[in-house]
């Protein structure tokens, strides 16, 4: 009897510890970025932007092999996007439309997609396939950032 | 024969920007009243049957081309539904005098065009009148649509024939302004719509040909060009851009003049021919909104454009007169 109670209390112990530990982490995570989360999506973007900007630029002179890693960053950061648009973050200081929160899944998915792209891209270039590289390159924009882009954000200033 | 000389009004609408922009100089109750004169004096326009031309592969193909650099119709298909109710309508769109619903354009005899000629289509497409004489609400830019050549029109008939029927019935538009259609559409179009002119046939290369894609098939002033207080496009500040709310569907779209402050006049052409066919943008955002919608188009659209189609655009851009409109932030 006094060895189940002892075990019972060892498993509460542990659950309490793996909750504890789950607290903290948790926090450690929350500490990550600078505490305003629009800012950090609006930097997150930018960098979005470069990275593709940088994609097209070595497509153009036919540099597969170096689109790799541009597109492998491409795929990490998408796994990010839905985590930046926590409930509660529509601000006019961004161009994130509402329904970006009233039809999350659908705007998770458009991420998902930006993620699967990218992945095609960094294998085919990867592959060193230049045609399916050129391929990808030709239609990412509106497969992958203008799914997200078109229901999701109001266009801003095109200056 | 347009709808404009057709209303024997007299305006110069020659296929130039310059011209296009002047109005009777009227006061605008004359205008009015010699509108309504006019309107009773005149008959619908011409809407004799026509057999429907044959369907040839190449007249199907060019169709869809067209099609395409008309932004694939897009208003017509709700989106994500493009490979199931392409040309269905039913996309709505409020405007001041009430809602309206796109239309069913598909070639279903009983809630589509099937039943229509190619010369009621045609008419419907340019002149915005049903077979039944009705006029169509200018949701539908027919205004613009008039400056299409007869070739293209055709061309986009047997398109639309091609493609699968959808047995979709329309939505009943709902008009809240009384003697909209009436009276005030019909006075407002004679008066204040500024109609392009066709071209005897479409131009074949160089800048007629970027004005011609710019001004009639592409209809970019439709969103691009500031509309005055009557709500008809001011093309004296033709492209200048719509600050937000004022653009369609309360949206900003922005000054494509080449103006190099507020404009584009700063976009080298291949970065223009870029942005139409990919949505890519010179700083490496990419196209959303409306612009996301027109160049992805619904079975085809911008993107679908040839490289030569682009660079007569883009030329064609960058030749028209400077606008300085500061639009957004």
């Amino acid at each position: 009897m006094r060895q189940a109670s002892r075990g019972a209390g060892l498993v509460v112990l542990g659950l309490a510890v793996a909750v504890a530990a789950g607290c903290a982490s948790d926090k450690r995570m929350m500490k990550s970025g600078s505490g305003d989360i629009v800012a950090d999506r609006q930097r997150m973007m930018k960098l979005h932007g470069q990275v593709w900007s940088d994609i097209q630029a070595k497509a153009k002179a036919n540099n597969i092999e170096g689109i790799e890693v541009s597109a492998e960053t491409l795929a990490i950061n998408a796994q990010y996007i839905p985590l930046m648009f926590p409930e509660g973050t529509l601000t006019d200081k961004s161009k994130a439309k509402p329904e970006v929160w009233q039809k999350f899944p659908e705007f998770e998915a458009a991420a998902k997609k930006m993620e699967t792209e990218a992945v095609k891209l960094r294998d085919a270039s990867k592959a060193k396939n230049a045609q399916l590289t050129q391929d990808i390159v030709k239609d990412f924009g509106r497969n992958a950032c203008g799914t997200c882009h078109t229901p999701f954000r109001v266009p801003p200033p095109r200056t | 024969m347009t709808e404009a000389s057709e209303l024997g009004l007299g305006v110069d609408m020659s296929f130039r920007p310059s011209a296009s922009t002047r109005r009777p100089r009227l006061s605008r109750g004359t205008i009015l009243l010699g509108v309504l004169g006019l309107l009773a004096a005149f008959p619908a326009p011409d809407l004799a049957v026509a057999q429907p031309a044959a369907l040839s592969k190449e007249l199907i193909a060019r169709g869809k081309y067209v099609f395409g650099v008309a932004a694939g119709c897009g208003c017509h298909t709700e989106p994500k539904k493009v490979a199931t109710e392409l040309n269905a309508g039913g996309r709505k769109y409020d405007g001041p005098f009430g809602t309206v619903y796109a239309t069913n354009i598909t070639p279903d005899p009983e809630t589509g065009i099937g039943k229509w000629t190619d010369d009621q289509i045609i008419t419907a497409i340019r002149a915005g009148r049903r077979p039944n004489g009705d006029r169509l609400i200018p949701v539908h830019p027919y205004p613009t649509f008039n400056g299409m050549a007869e070739e293209d029109l055709r061309a986009v008939v047997a398109y639309l024939r091609s493609v699968p029927p959808v047995r979709r019935a329309n939505t009943p538009k709902k008009i809240s302004v009384p003697m909209f259609e009436s009276v005030f559409l019909p006075a407002w179009l004679a008066a204040f719509a500024p109609r392009e002119t066709p071209p005897a046939t479409a131009p074949a290369s160089g800048l007629a040909r970027g004005e011609y894609l710019v001004r009639a098939v592409g209809h970019c002033g439709e969103c691009h060009t500031p509309r005055g207080m009557t709500q008809a496009l001011d093309n004296s500040r033709f492209l200048a851009g719509n600050p937000k709310g004022k653009g369609p569907e309360g949206s900003e779209v922005p000054n494509i003049t080449p103006d190099t402050d507020t404009g584009i006049g700063k976009w080298t052409e291949e970065q223009i021919t870029t942005y139409l066919a990919t949505g890519n943008l010179p700083n490496g955002d990419v196209a959303g909104g409306l612009m996301g919608e027109v160049i992805q188009g619904s079975s085809a659209g911008y993107k679908d454009m040839t490289k030569a189609d682009l660079v007569a655009i883009a030329r064609y851009l960058k030749s028209i007169p400077a606008i300085k409109n500061k639009i957004g932030d």
